[in-house]
């Protein structure tokens, strides 16, 4: 039984979170978590208490195997169909689409060469609306995605580097609440692009991530390949 | 900072089922996770169990987190811990603690500088520094190799039945201690 007083309950979630509840005890709290939103705010609060004491656990290397039991064991494993419509085909003709947002690639491309390249620092005069800065593991800055009050999603590499043979990077939009991320296309060579999605719109909040992907982007149209780079939109300036 | 940024962000990435941002936060935290699960379990193949179930459990509440209420990191380990826990009670917690040595390196004074590592963890060192020596020893072996009140016991030499008050005390002077 979960206790009510407050005092009991407290030291009841210190005593789950610190791990010392027997089997039936530490069930009865795991199973009374979802309906008890106190409770889950106290075991919170005693996870963020405790948390520091995990660095006394020594890091060690997992199996070399153990990722790919993981994806089989989790749930859609082995089926290896998407089981949602791939962006690029939800409207029905994907060639078509494919073409125009070649195309758009290939308009942004021109519109940077005509002069935008100094587009975040030297031309402030009409600032972009929402802005992230796409950085490596080391913290270096890698790459600014930028969405103008029009729609559209302008990225941009700061500091190109080479992609590893037979892949290709390919820019990817989660929109806040969105249930998959919508494909934004494959990452020129040059690092420059510039993207009007139809399906989305860019907001703040909204994750911007680039996956490493087989030469022609992800088959199923989600991301397959490791997450290299991953940031939120924000207004510009608010950081 | 940025590393827990980004932890966040693959975080709600996951949470739209996201299988490749999953797989990167696999490859950026199972080391340290793996770690813990195995300080809990001392057995490679059943913290690996652990680490199973406990990516299961992330791939299915990553919505649940709430960067307001604690840092990604932290949410992923507990998970981690209590996926370990969890298989640990299921084997009865049978595993070897007749180890005489066990937990010595947890328990150790200079350990507690590895909590330090940022201004929280140097509060909770404050404070696990001014327990008494048994009420700190006990939470420790708690909460990074998961003994039960039973082994502590044995491990610290203490009756029983007073292992469970002490740790309650602990716990108490702690929250006080933090809030």
């Amino acid at each position: 039984m979960i206790p009510t007083d407050p005092q009991e309950r407290d030291m009841l979630a210190g005593e789950y979170v610190l791990g010392t509840l027997d089997a039936r005890a530490a069930a009865e709290v795991a199973a009374a978590l979802p309906q008890d939103a106190a409770l889950r705010a106290a075991v919170a609060l005693w996870e963020a208490r405790l948390a520091p004491l995990a660095r006394l656990a020594l890091p060690e290397a997992p199996p070399p195997d153990l990722w790919s039991r993981i994806e089989a064991a989790l749930p859609g494993a082995g089926q290896g169909l998407p089981r949602r419509a791939a962006p690029f085909e939800r409207r029905g003709s994907g060639s078509a689409r494919r073409v125009s947002l070649w195309r758009g690639w290939a308009l942004g491309a021109s519109a940077l060469a005509a002069g935008l390249a100094g587009f975040i620092v030297l031309r402030p005069a009409e600032p972009p609306r929402l802005m992230t800065v796409l950085l490596t593991q080391r913290d270096q800055p890698a790459w600014v995605v930028e969405a103008d009050r029009s729609g559209a999603l302008r990225l941009a590499s700061i500091n190109p580097q080479p992609v590893e043979a037979n892949r290709v990077m390919q820019l990817w939009a989660l929109p806040q609440g969105a249930t998959a991320p919508t494909s934004l296309g494959l990452v020129p060579e040059g690092g420059r692009m510039t993207v009007t999605p139809s399906a989305i719109r860019a907001a703040p909040g909204m994750l911007i991530e680039i996956t490493l992907e087989p030469p022609g982007g992800s088959p199923i149209g989600r991301p397959t390949g490791p997450v290299l780079f991953i940031g939120r939109l924000s207004a510009a300036g608010s950081s | 900072m940025r590393a827990e940024a980004s932890l966040a962000d693959l975080l709600a990435a996951v949470a739209a089922d996201d299988r490749s941002a999953l797989r990167t936060l696999y490859q950026q935290q199972a080391t340290r996770l793996f770690g813990v699960a195995n300080a809990i379990l001392r057995d490679r193949e059943a913290a690996a169990d652990a680490m199973q179930d406990a990516f299961l459990r992330i791939s299915q509440r990553a919505g649940q987190f709430d960067a307001e209420r604690g840092e990604a990191s932290a949410w992923l380990g507990g998970i981690v811990r209590h996926a370990a826990l969890d298989l640990a009670r299921k084997r009865g917690r049978e595993m070897p603690t007749d180890d005489p040595t066990l937990g010595d390196t947890a328990v150790a004074a200079e350990a507690l500088d590895r909590v330090a590592a940022d201004a929280e963890g140097r509060r909770l060192r404050d404070c696990l520094g001014a327990l008494d020596e048994k009420n700190r020893k006990g939470i420790l072996l708690a909460f990074v190799h998961g003994l039960s009140h039973a082994q502590v016991a044995t491990r610290l030499d203490l009756p029983l039945g007073t292992v469970k008050a002490w740790i309650r005390r602990g716990l108490l002077q702690l929250r006080e201690c933090l809030a």
